[in-house]
């Protein structure tokens, strides 16, 4: 009993990890309808823009945070303005692919500056709480907070300001959203940054769990990937239960299956749910 | 304009035949039939980067004192290096060159595993040497007919040492982590091996390398309540492992290889993390006179091991090519255990004084830089030293070298 509840904490705090980038990755799907996988390369910015104030400028996790998101997001939107926006009246899969083409690149932009080695965040390591045969990290704890903090500031956002209720109603009918005067390239600017930037927080976030290198952001990509899709692409709240989904049943099935099909599991998953309910959890409209 | 032409094409085969020739000076000033050709296949780019180059150098810095010293076989030497590109893709497309082209007798230097393994078959089929410093257990299984040895202990030998070193520490309960690589099943089994031979318990988890976080691997390992983990793993993946083990509250000893808890990981994690941290790698013979006279030949105070390795497959092909007295890939595989463990032989440390006792008619037995240098049948080293380091306050420190 205590070790499934292990498992199933281990389960929440590396769920919500993934929950942040999967936001930003099913957002731009939302507003933008295709796939964008170079999330993975600003999740690996997210981290090194944080790392680097970080370790030079003793900036604290709080700060750090806000310069990955500023910095993942200026860079999604510059990204996406010069090198996806003039595909995509090729469709979207032309996109999608670019986004992986546009992934290598700023993923080596990255090893240019920095090299190949790995890093880690000026912060000191504390070993786990214990509690009733339960073990939890004040680390993963306070990460597992800002995990929250930022998807209750995500929803507050879209439902409350002009933009995020804009952003809602281009992903909901484009068409009607421009005669109802919205301007949709503003809103796809304005989704690019919201989606990178939070990409970069689950960096920065995933990076203070394991460790800093270019493959940071890759390395995760299918996982986020996905959560969208098993929540249903286009749906935020979809991309949390679906991170958490994945992350509780990787855990789970550690205990009966050797760790190595650990990522096939996740996976198998996904098959499930989507053999029964191919929308996703609460995704609107079967593609 | 048809006289115009004519006089062009003579410019150009006046101009071609000189360069042609120029080409083939060299055979003519030397004057004693054609060189022998021996090719380096070492990786120049790829992950390998760092140590083809200094390979390849040296194979040339050998080769040049031999040719100083008057050749072998009354034949200059001549070295061919191509670069392998850490590919087996364009590993295979290089030792086509050598083999085809350039007609090597032996070709030295494969680095990575998937090379070996790929450039292997076109050699043996060739009859052309092949020397390696590839460490997978598989390669020395291939039907390579005797045309293949290597210099780097393979796995079965590094888990045992890995085993009987946690065994010696005292530990008891002996875990073993690592991901999915080619080596982790027979390491796991060597380790058991030594470990049970002393008594000990053994068990192991192998892991996902491509995840974030390992909390519940952890959780399983802590279980066994081990007092020493082996971790089997590269950087990255073992960073994160020793952290979630320190979270864990795990206090027992820490045993990996030295090319996963390098001065890089040390320095990128919280020194409590990774202190006491214990490394052991396959060691060169750094006390050996071979192991000094490379030293002062290449120039550089500590060259890694695999330049060390090459050093002693150079040395050890130019011997066996005298010994055969022939120069040919089949020469020096059926030759090559006469002047690398012969028991009556004469100990030697390099090829220009090796080439003087055979000259005249004595066994020698040549004791390289990296290790003794004795095969068994199927072309792996028998014995080598190993270097085992400490984490100690933040700093990898040197135990000992057996």
């Amino acid at each position: 009993m205590t070790i499934l509840l292990q498992a199933l904490l281990n389960g929440v705090m590396n769920g919500a990890l993934i929950a942040v980038p999967a936001i930003g990755f099913t957002a731009i799907f939302a507003v933008l309808r295709y796939p964008n996988f170079a999330i993975a390369a600003y999740a690996t910015i997210g981290a090194f823009a944080a790392w680097w104030v970080n370790v030079h400028f003793g900036a604290g996790i709080l700060p750090a945070l806000l310069i990955a998101f500023a910095v993942a997001g200026c860079v999604g939107v510059s990204a996406e303005e010069t090198a996806l926006k003039p595909l995509r009246g090729a469709g979207a899969l032309t996109v999608a692919i670019g986004s992986i083409a546009l992934n290598t690149v700023l993923e080596n932009v990255v090893r240019l500056f920095f090299g190949n080695d790995l890093r880690g965040y000026d912060l000191p390591l504390v070993p786990d709480w214990r509690f009733m045969g339960l073990r939890v990290g004040p680390q993963q704890l306070q990460s597992l907070f800002f995990a929250v903090v930022i998807m209750g500031a995500v929803f507050a956002f879209l439902r409350y300001t002009r933009f995020g209720k804009a952003m809602r109603a281009v992903a909901d009918n484009p068409d009607l959203a421009r005669l109802k005067g919205i301007e949709p390239a503003h809103i796809a600017v304005m989704t690019i940054f919201l989606g990178a930037g939070l990409a970069g927080i689950g960096g920065v976030l995933i990076g203070l769990d394991a460790s800093i290198d270019p493959m940071l952001g890759f390395r995760v990509l299918l996982t986020v990937f996905a959560a969208a899709v098993l929540g249903g692409l286009g749906s935020i709240p979809g991309a949390v239960a679906g991170a958490l989904a994945i992350g509780i049943a990787e855990e789970c099935a550690l205990l009966v299956v050797p760790a190595t099909y650990r990522s096939a599991v996740g996976f198998a998953a996904i098959l499930l749910v989507l053999t029964v309910r191919p929308r996703g959890f609460f995704g609107e409209r079967a593609n | 304009m048809m006289k115009n032409h004519t006089l062009n094409r003579r410019h150009f085969l006046g101009a071609s035949s000189l360069l042609l020739g120029s080409t083939a000076l060299p055979s003519f000033v030397w004057a004693q039939g054609e060189p022998i050709k021996i090719g380096t296949l070492t990786p120049l780019t790829g992950s390998g980067g760092p140590y083809g180059p200094v390979m390849a150098n040296t194979v040339k810095a050998v080769v040049d004192e031999v040719n100083a010293a008057g050749g072998v076989l009354g034949r200059k030497i001549e070295v061919i290096s191509e670069d392998d590109q850490t590919n087996p893709e364009a590993g295979v497309r290089a030792a086509r060159k050598l083999i085809d082209v350039d007609a090597v007798s032996a070709i030295v230097g494969t680095w990575a595993s998937s090379v070996t393994t790929a450039v292997a078959p076109l050699c043996w089929e060739s009859k052309t040497f092949l020397a390696t410093v590839s460490g997978a257990d598989s390669i020395t299984e291939l039907p390579h007919q005797g045309y293949l040895v290597r210099t780097q202990p393979n796995t079965t030998l590094q888990g045992r040492k890995f085993g009987e070193f946690a065994a010696a520490e005292g530990a008891k309960r002996v875990f073993f982590v690592s991901p999915q690589t080619p080596y982790a099943e027979s390491q796991f089994q060597n380790i058991t091996k030594a470990v049970e031979a002393a008594g000990g318990e053994t068990s192991s988890l192998i892991y996902d390398d491509k995840k974030p976080s390992y909390r519940s691997e952890v959780d399983e390992v802590m279980r066994f309540e081990p007092d020493a983990i082996i971790f089997g793993g590269y950087t990255p993946d073992t960073t994160v492992m020793l952290k979630e083990l320190y979270r864990a509250g795990y206090q027992g000893k820490k045993i990996a290889f030295a090319y996963a808890v390098n001065e890089k990981l040390v320095d990128s994690v919280p020194a409590e993390v990774v202190e006491g941290c214990y490394t052991i790698a396959p060691s060169s013979n750094e006390s050996s006179t071979a192991y000094q006279r490379l030293v002062k030949l290449i120039g550089v105070d500590s060259p890694d091991p695999y330049t060390v390795q090459v050093y002693d497959q150079i040395n050890l092909i130019i011997m066996a090519m005298a010994a055969a007295g022939d120069s040919s890939g089949t020469a020096i595989k059926d030759a090559i255990r006469k002047v690398s463990q012969a028991a009556d032989g004469t100990k030697v440390d390099n090829a220009v004084d090796g080439l003087k006792l055979i000259a005249e008619g004595k066994p020698v037995n040549y004791e390289g830089a990296s290790g003794p240098c004795d095969f068994t049948d199927k072309g792996d080293i028998s014995d080598s030293s190993f270097r085992y380091e400490q984490v100690r306050d933040g700093k990898l420190t040197l135990i000992k070298i057996a």
